[in-house]
């Protein structure tokens, strides 16, 4: 009786430019000791500059190529139906003058926005109005509230975005960094269905 | 007759935009999940219904503290904590806003600086309060 593979592709996986993809970079294999050693180094594809940054290996393209090493070979695959390869060439430290000027953008517009904010919802006769509830004075610039209110501002955020309770109260990830793992989640949904439809087109391209 | 029909009429009016405005503060809460958060992060969550009781109860209050102008005369300082009560609630709402738009998932993405996303966060928190200070202590006094 033939020996099975079991096959897990992982989802994604970076690796620098010149390297060829090898299955055991992008998968998780279980078979017999001694098939293993070849397949983990079997050459999957030598990415050129052509596909990009980004490369799709669709695991259809990778049984084929295990066939081309043990024709009779059973697989059995779990998992991604797909690896998305990055290729990357040298992390490139993130530049200074962008990272001030996104910060300094960030600053200065979040300042107008509040600004903005207490003129649309007329804030000032607001903060008069409380003061004159609870104290029976009328004040023009009642600081008294204005003060503490501006660095409650800023507390109210830094909670909402649990920061200074991160790691003392709970693992529970914040709001961002599931926007975050959100966020990234559609982009590689969408790179990959883009890969998969640029890999047809080249296909069609081919058969003409 | 024509008095009745006039107060019948506005309480109707009074009671249906009541219920627009009521509505539309607990939806804007509700899409903004500020409550699922705070009952989070104060570990709270199986009193859900009683934060939500304190919305409630505090829009009623104040709502009718204001239109009906009940003032007592009291002491300045307690301001203070109303102050940083009200802020630390404009300010959850300013947060959980940008969190709604995707701000910052995508400005840090699209500039590779996941890895300084704090110092961005930082950036925001700092300027909406030296903001917030700059209105109120030269902005409007000027």
């Amino acid at each position: 009786m033939q020996p099975t593979i079991y096959l897990r592709l992982r989802k994604r996986v970076r690796l620098p430019r010149g390297k060829p993809v090898l299955l055991g970079d992008i998968a998780q294999l279980l078979t017999e000791p001694e098939w293993e050693g070849p397949l983990l180094e079997l050459e999957l594809h030598r990415p050129d500059r052509m596909d990009g940054n980004l490369v799709l290996i669709d695991i259809l393209s990778v049984i084929s190529k295990i066939k081309t090493l043990h024709s009779d070979a059973e697989i059995e695959t779990f998992g991604e139906p797909h690896t998305l390869v990055e290729v990357y060439t040298k992390r490139k430290p993130t530049n200074v003058v962008a990272f001030i000027i996104v910060w300094l953008l960030l600053f200065f517009g979040s300042g107008l926005a509040i600004m903005n904010f207490h003129e649309d919802v007329s804030m000032p006769e607001v903060h008069q109005r409380i003061v004159y509830l609870l104290t029976g004075q009328t004040v023009e610039h009642p600081y008294w509230l204005q003060i503490p209110y501006s660095f409650g501002l800023g507390l109210g955020m830094v909670i909402f975005f649990n920061h200074v309770f991160k790691k003392k109260i709970n693992e529970e990830p914040s709001p961002l960094d599931v926007e975050m793992f959100k966020y990234e989640e559609s982009v590689h949904h969408y790179v990959v269905t883009e890969e998969y439809r640029k890999l047809a087109e080249r296909k069609r391209g081919r058969r003409r | 007759m024509n008095a009745v029909i006039a107060a019948v009429s506005q309480a109707f009016l009074g009671l249906a935009s009541g219920l627009a405005v009521g509505s539309g503060l607990v939806a804007f809460l509700v899409v903004l999940d500020v409550i699922p958060r705070l009952a989070q992060i104060s570990g709270t969550s199986t009193r859900g219904a009683d934060l939500e009781m304190a919305v409630v109860t505090g829009a009623v209050f104040w709502t009718v503290t204001d239109l009906f102008g009940l003032t007592v005369p009291g002491p300045s300082w307690p301001l203070i904590f109303i102050g940083l009560l009200t802020g630390g609630f404009v300010g959850m709402m300013a947060a959980a806003l940008t969190e709604v738009l995707n701000v910052f998932p995508i400005t840090a993405r699209r500039l590779r600086m996941e890895i300084h996303i704090k110092w961005l966060l930082a950036a925001m928190v700092i300027g909406k309060v030296l903001g917030s200070l700059f209105d109120w202590l030269y902005f409007r006094t000027h």
